[in-house]
């Protein structure tokens, strides 16, 4: 495996972050634009859309892993992004455990037995 | 070209086996994953328990972060997107920047040395000064110490963001996350074979809506 590999982005609430940075993904790049965004009470949803678009943007970054809940605020810029590169992840978050049925990669997956799939 | 209707069921039926396989990989390593997380964030909460409410916050973050983690994608022949995390911690090839500097104390040569009295030093002084002519100052090097090398990023701890004595449970917290990243990068490639295999049942079913329906043709 040559090469030096792509970098894991979060958005999550601080605890979330802290751990995340403390297993070792933390990255400040040259422009020092950081590859994580720790979302507060006061952060809005258009900054967290920005950072996610950016993220998508970044073609150094391979996984975005994102709170649930925070995704369900930008859910339809998650639902619009199709390819795989880079993957994005939902996580639970400690006010807001994993829901499978929210979770846009399952949705689409229960979809294939949906009465579209059949005409 | 005339497909066999039985044949393209076969192979829907042999698609959708897989699908199931894949769903249920997927829920057990979610369910590893977020157990992995919950346990994550209560060693931190002890963490901040045990150090204080504002020693493990985002104020503790390093100004500068050099990554140890990276993922490796790659896609496969059938579309299908691999990611494979990789630490890049204490790799042979980062031992430089990973281990800690030994500084070398005391002389550079080895053996015993001789006190002498202070009447015979001054008197060898004289004679070596005599002998010898004059060191440029760039060769007379205090001994004991190391030059600092121009620094490429250093791959520090992230735990000593947070002090140099952290308590055990940030270390578990850190131990817990990074299996949860491992676990990401597999849970990622797991999704994007879910969504390419699920692509190509929907073909496959079009396929066979078209054999049904006009079967003539085909």
């Amino acid at each position: 495996m040559a090469g030096r590999g792509k970098l894991i982005a979060v958005i999550g609430d601080e605890d979330t972050c802290t751990g995340f940075l403390l297993g070792g993904i933390g990255e400040l790049n040259k422009n020092r634009k950081p590859n994580f965004l720790v979302v507060e009470k006061d952060t809005s949803i258009t900054e967290i859309e920005e950072t996610f678009k950016s993220f998508l943007a970044r073609n150094d970054i391979g996984i975005i892993l994102i709170n649930q809940f925070i995704a369900e605020m930008i859910r339809h810029a998650i639902d619009a992004h199709m390819q795989s590169i880079p993957a994005v992840l939902e996580i639970p978050s400690k006010e807001h455990p994993y829901d499978a049925s929210k979770d846009s990669i399952l949705r689409r997956a229960k979809g294939m037995f949906s009465a579209e799939d059949f005409r | 070209m005339g497909l066999d209707p039985k044949q393209v069921s076969l192979r829907l039926d042999q698609q959708l086996l897989r699908f199931m396989d894949q769903l249920e990989a997927l829920e057990e390593k979610r369910e590893r994953l977020n157990s992995l997380i919950e346990q994550g964030w209560f060693s931190i909460s002890k963490a901040r328990y045990s150090m204080g409410n504002k020693q493990v916050s985002a104020l503790q973050y390093a100004s500068e972060m050099e990554p140890l983690v990276h993922v490796h994608t790659r896609i496969l022949d059938n579309g299908v997107a691999e990611f494979q995390a990789e630490s890049t911690e204490c790799k042979t090839g980062n031992v430089k920047n990973c281990s800690v500097a030994v500084e070398s104390i005391g002389p550079n040569e080895e053996g015993l040395r001789r006190r002498i009295n202070m009447k015979q030093k001054s008197i060898q002084e004289e004679n070596v000064a005599q002998k010898e002519p004059k060191k440029s100052t760039a060769e007379r090097e205090p001994q004991g110490t190391t030059k600092a090398e121009p620094s490429e990023p250093q791959h520090q701890d992230p735990l000593k963001w947070f002090g140099i004595l952290v308590p055990q449970n940030l270390k578990q917290a850190q131990g817990a996350f990074k299996e949860v990243i491992t676990l990401s990068a597999e849970i990622a490639t797991l999704q994007n074979a879910i969504l390419a295999t699920r692509t190509e049942m929907q073909t496959h079913m079009k396929e066979k809506q078209k054999i049904l329906i006009d079967p003539i043709n085909d």
